[in-house]
């Protein structure tokens, strides 16, 4: 059984077909790439994995249950965590304030136990704190010391990706999705996003579906890709297959030759 | 290679807490405060300068102020949880301010008995716990009411929440409500053998209350639960997709501020002793609004400061001695605040009070009733403008004309720039005097109203983290 | 029969003012995503415009010229004068803020109309004025359909108001600035890229939005006789209900929707109780939103992510 399983999944929006009769999985310990020309979808299907969106038809199940129709809350506790493409911190909160926000689900201690701060909500506030440090270690001290308590809206583009990706991994996901995480990188930050995604993997054990452009982040990083186009899956398969895959050069030099010609 | 660590890294960031020592004067001497003391030293002192200003309240006016600033600066409180903290727009607070202090009358009067005797008469304890548990789970009732809706919606259904509160008091079942007439004779705060009976006694009592709330406020902010609001005030998207839940969040902060609104509305009622529909009108929900915006919105520290600043100076301008101290005061500063090099603040300054005095000199000539009226200020500064303000044997008219020259010039003000912006201040300053003083102070209800709203627009536009918070930044 | 026919005519009258002030709300809403307080207060300006003109002909005892002249100046310098202190507004209160935090501008919001309408009672004071409009349009200057009477007011309302509505369509769907409106309100900025004069756009959206509530002042004065500084804040808490329960955004929903606020209001004041009037209208706007948060005619918009 995968731990993601996305079947016959469809979705409109008025007339247009965003997403049609999509099957995707992720298993375990497993990272996919989701690439595709813009437009394609490929947020999309991010957004009805999380609940943003619900699939006009089709099934989702993550562990083995269906979650189409639960809220995103509930969703994102199960286990599914996200960063969004367009950038979406909270942005007035601190650095490391964003991250303990994400703990809210797995977190119990209710208003008045914190208002008293009664043993559990002490506990709590400790542990919260110590995974979000553990979590902003992760990215060398490019999020560390004095950044702690800057509010996010000071921090260059890079370094927000690098929050977003911290903080969606504060809800402890057994899967992570990425929207784009080179995206307005220079090349060495990008290769670093490359090397970061196996490390993320092999260090914290979750699975891993990834959507980018940047064609050394797939090359890099992924064991299986994807490949979408108007809301359809036309490749799947090894990086070197898809990439290769007639349908796949198709899509991209129907519409955006320059996005083949960079990869 | 360039060293990793320092791509992306800006000292200019890093630094910034050192700026903000900088800055000159008051401001730095204000800025080094905030950033040095602590949260709980401030509250302390809050709580003994409270103290420290009972005892100097000598009659009982000033201490009806210091109780009532004490009030908005609760209520300033409450409201801040819902528009502060979660970001939602609430307009039916007053409902609760109006539901604490009914709950209040109807357990504390003849309400519950028949025919003007009998009645509950509870003790406080009891009131309070019975009556703030329902407030909350009013609020918790409208709460889901409310999210149902996005931000301008819900706007416009808690508005309409306020007019209900007013429509259900005026109208149903005046023997239990009292109409129109309100509820009267209300018992004190009474509780094991004691009751609070001076006015003096209500401060105290609600500056125990304030700080109580302000320090379990600032335990809940510092929570998941104050994490949880400020991130849903961000965006509450992203919120939901962070496991944060976000409908019950909204909620629970309908139902917090309901709470802290109640409470309020006891206290009112109790020190009152009598409950009316017309003290939970919009007006009074539009002040509360004036008091949480000047003080900051999100900051608990500046909604204490803006219930009390508002109340004060509400109360400085229905005296005419202490509106003219207000009023020019209040010009004075801005000018000095925002007319730089010195130099030019003198010619501005001189060239105000020479025109005045010009004008004056001149009309006078032409004809003496023109100049007949006496300006509205008492006290010295009364004897001072009276050869300054041009203010004719029947001022309402004239006033009123001023008012509406004074409108167009402020917004000549605020379009002009350079010098010439200054040159029109001038004249401005001295129209805004001539009306102030022939129209504007005799009416002070009325001229509070307007102020307020004023207050409103020129902190939004102006400063729009008001006095005490911290500027956001947001994408819209 | 009569008396059911009698309050429908009724409800209608006072729904139309409504449509008339919903309809400015669900522009202005449109295209700034601005609930404007204010909307109800230049209502109310629009109404002591009227009552002015009537004094300055004369008087409602002697007006000076002939009626139909007197209302055609009471509602050409209402809309004009709203329409023109609505635009005032938008440029100095609301354009700074346009790209401030959302709740900014409405908080200035509820500041103009404070500030609106106590400055009426400045002005004019705080006692109500009547427009004694029976001394100079008869009652019986009306039409007589089956027993039930409607008044030459009433039919001057429903016709004026429809006119106006169905100008407003034809603007908003056939000329240029009715195109520029759409645009702006789906997206400012790719509408500014377009070449779209944005800040115009606006302007002229707030100054018809502005005229409408004007025009919807005088006639409610005429209806109703009773003016005051406070009438602005009640007929514009129904008429933003009326525009979300017909849906915010669409001219024929706020015109569907006035129609219904003004037909429960009346039904409910002739069955019911006059006193529970505005409850009943709140229990419609609770039920709608939670029923159909888009209203009647609304359209659900996706949030993009
Ligand atoms: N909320 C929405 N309403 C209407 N159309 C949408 C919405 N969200 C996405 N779309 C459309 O769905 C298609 C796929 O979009 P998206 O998934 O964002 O593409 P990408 O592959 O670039 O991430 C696009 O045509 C987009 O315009
Ligand atoms: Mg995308």
């Amino acid at each position: 059984m995968s731990l993601l399983e996305l079947d016959q999944v469809s979705l409109t929006f008025g007339g247009l077909k965003a997403l049609w009769e999509l099957d995707l999985h992720v298993d375990e310990r497993e990272i996919v790439s989701v690439i595709g020309p813009n437009g394609a979808g490929k947020s999309t299907v991010f957004n009805v994995i999380t609940g943003v969106y619900r699939p006009t038809a089709g099934d989702i199940r993550f562990a083995g249950d269906s979650i189409v129709g639960l809220r995103p809350h509930r969703i994102t506790s199960r286990g599914i965590a996200r960063t969004f493409q367009s950038l979406r911190l909270f942005l007035n909160m601190s650095v490391k304030e964003n991250v303990k926000s994400a703990t809210y689900g797995h977190t119990k201690a209710s208003p008045p136990e914190s208002i008293l701060r009664l043993p559990r909500a002490r506990r709590e506030e400790r542990e919260v704190d110590a995974l979000a440090e553990q979590l902003l270690a992760f990215f060398g001290d490019r999020l560390q010391g004095y950044r702690w308590d800057q509010p996010a809206y000071s921090l260059s583009y890079a370094n927000r990706r690098r929050l977003e990706i911290a903080r969606a991994l504060a809800t402890r996901p057994q899967l992570l999705l990425l929207d784009e995480p080179a995206a307005g990188m220079n090349p060495r930050e990008t290769h670093e996003v490359t090397e970061l995604i196996v490390r993320l993997r092999d260090e914290l054990g979750v699975a891993i579906l990834v959507i980018e452009h940047d064609m050394h982040v797939v090359a890099g990083c992924s064991e299986r890709v994807v490949a979408l186009d108007h809301g359809v899956k036309i490749a799947e398969g090894s990086y070197e297959e898809v990439a290769n895959h007639h349908a796949v050069v198709e899509a991209y030099l129907g519409r955006d030759p320059e996005a083949l010609a960079e990869s | 290679m360039t060293d990793p660590a320092q791509i992306g890294r800006d000292e200019w960031v890093a630094r910034s807490a050192d700026r903000r020592d900088e800055g000159t004067g008051l401001r730095r001497v204000l800025n080094q405060l905030d950033a040095r003391v602590g949260w709980w030293p401030r509250l302390a002192a809050v709580a003994l300068g409270g103290v420290i200003v009972g005892q100097l309240l000598t009659n009982v006016n000033l201490q009806q102020v210091g109780f009532n600033s004490l009030l908005y600066a609760l209520l300033a409180l409450g409201l801040n949880i819902a528009v502060g903290w979660a970001g939602l727009l609430d307009l039916g607070y007053i409902a609760f301010f109006g539901f604490g202090a009914y709950g209040f009358a109807i357990f504390s009067s003849a309400a519950l008995g028949t025919g003007g005797s009998g009645g509950a008469h509870l003790p406080a304890i009891e009131i309070i716990v019975i009556v703030l548990a329902a407030a909350g789970v009013v609020g918790v009732l409208i709460g889901l009411v409310a999210l149902r809706l996005d931000g301008d919606y819900l706007a416009i259904v808690t508005l309409f929440v306020g007019q209900a509160f007013m429509e259900v008091v005026n109208n149903v079942d005046p023997g239990t409500l009292g109409g129109v007439n309100g509820l009267f004779g209300l018992d004190p705060l009474h509780d094991f053998g004691g009751q609070v009976s001076s006015t003096l006694g209500y401060y105290y009592v609600a500056l125990a209350a304030l700080v109580l709330v302000a320090a379990v406020l600032r335990l809940l902010d510092t929570s998941r639960t104050g994490r949880a609001w400020r991130a849903l005030r961000d965006d509450p998207l992203a919120a939901a997709a962070m496991t944060i839940p976000v409908n019950r969040l909204k909620v629970m902060a309908f139902s917090f501020g309901a709470i802290v609104g109640a409470l309020a509305g006891i206290l009112f009622a109790a020190q009152q002793s009598t409950v009316f529909p017309t003290n939970f009108t919009a007006n009074i929900l539009i002040l509360i609004y004036a008091c949480l915006v000047l003080g900051g919105v999100g900051s608990i520290t500046g909604a204490i400061l803006g219930g009390i600043v508002v109340t004060v100076a509400e109360q400085m301008l229905s005296s005419p001695t202490d509106a003219g101290y207000l009023f020019y005061g209040l010009i004075l500063l801005a000018l000095v605040a925002k007319v730089r090099p010195w130099r030019r603040l003198a010619w501005v300054l001189g060239g105000i009070v020479a025109l005045g005095f010009a004008a004056h000199g001149i009309v006078s000539l032409i004809s003496s009733s023109a100049v007949a009226g006496h300006p509205g200020s008492t006290g010295w500064i009364g004897s001072v403008v009276s050869n300054y303000v041009i203010v004719p044997s029947n001022p309402v008219g004239y006033g009123n004309v001023l008012y509406i020259v004074v409108l167009c010039a402020m917004i000549a003000v605020v379009r002009l720039e350079g010098v010439r912006r200054l040159l029109a201040v001038i004249p401005t300053v001295y129209i805004a005097a001539c009306c102030w003083e022939s129209r504007l102070i005799v009416n002070p209800a009325i001229t509070t109203q307007i102020m307020i709203g004023v207050v409103l627009i020129v902190t939004m536009a102006a400063r729009p983290q008001g006095l005490l918070g911290s500027r956001r930044v947001e994408i819209v | 029969m009569h008396e059911l026919l009698q309050t429908t005519v009724n409800g209608l009258t006072t729904g139309c003012l409504y449509a008339l002030i919903a309809l400015g709300y669900s522009m202005v809403y449109g295209i700034l995503k601005l609930l404007n307080f204010a909307h109800g207060d230049l209502y109310m300006v629009g109404a002591y415009i009227g009552y002015f003109v009537i004094q300055w002909f004369g008087g409602p005892n002697a007006v000076s010229i002939p009626v139909p002249l007197l209302l055609a100046i009471m509602v050409l310098l209402a809309a004009v004068g709203v329409g023109v202190l609505g635009m005032a507004i938008e440029r100095f209160a609301y354009r700074p803020l346009r790209d401030a935090p959302r709740i900014a501008p409405l908080i200035t919001a509820l500041g103009v109309s404070f500030v609106l309408e106590n400055t009426v009672l400045l002005l004019f004071g705080g006692f109500t004025r009547s427009y004694s409009t029976p001394t100079f349009i008869s009652f019986n200057s009306g039409i007589t359909l089956d027993g039930v009477r409607i008044d030459s007011v009433e039919l001057m309302i429903f016709g004026l108001s429809f006119a106006m509505m169905y100008g407003l369509h034809q603007l908003v769907q056939r000329t240029t600035l009715g195109k520029s409106m759409r645009a702006v309100a789906s997206d400012r900025e790719a509408a500014e890229m377009l070449g779209i004069n944005v800040d115009r756009t606006i302007a002229l959206t707030f100054f018809i939005g502005s005229a409408m509530a004007g025009v919807a002042g005088v006639m409610s004065g005429l209806a109703f006789n009773q003016i005051s500084n406070t009438i602005g804040f009640l007929a514009g808490l129904k008429a933003f209900t009326a525009a979300v329960v017909g849906g915010i955004g669409s001219i024929a929903g706020s015109m569907i929707g006035g129609l219904l606020i003004g037909l429960c209001e009346s039904f409910s004041a002739s069955y019911v109780s006059s006193e529970y009037t505005d409850l009943i209208v709140f229990g419609i706007l609770i039920a709608t939103m939670l029923l159909r948060p888009t209203g009647i005619l609304g359209q659900k918009a996706l949030q993009k992510v």
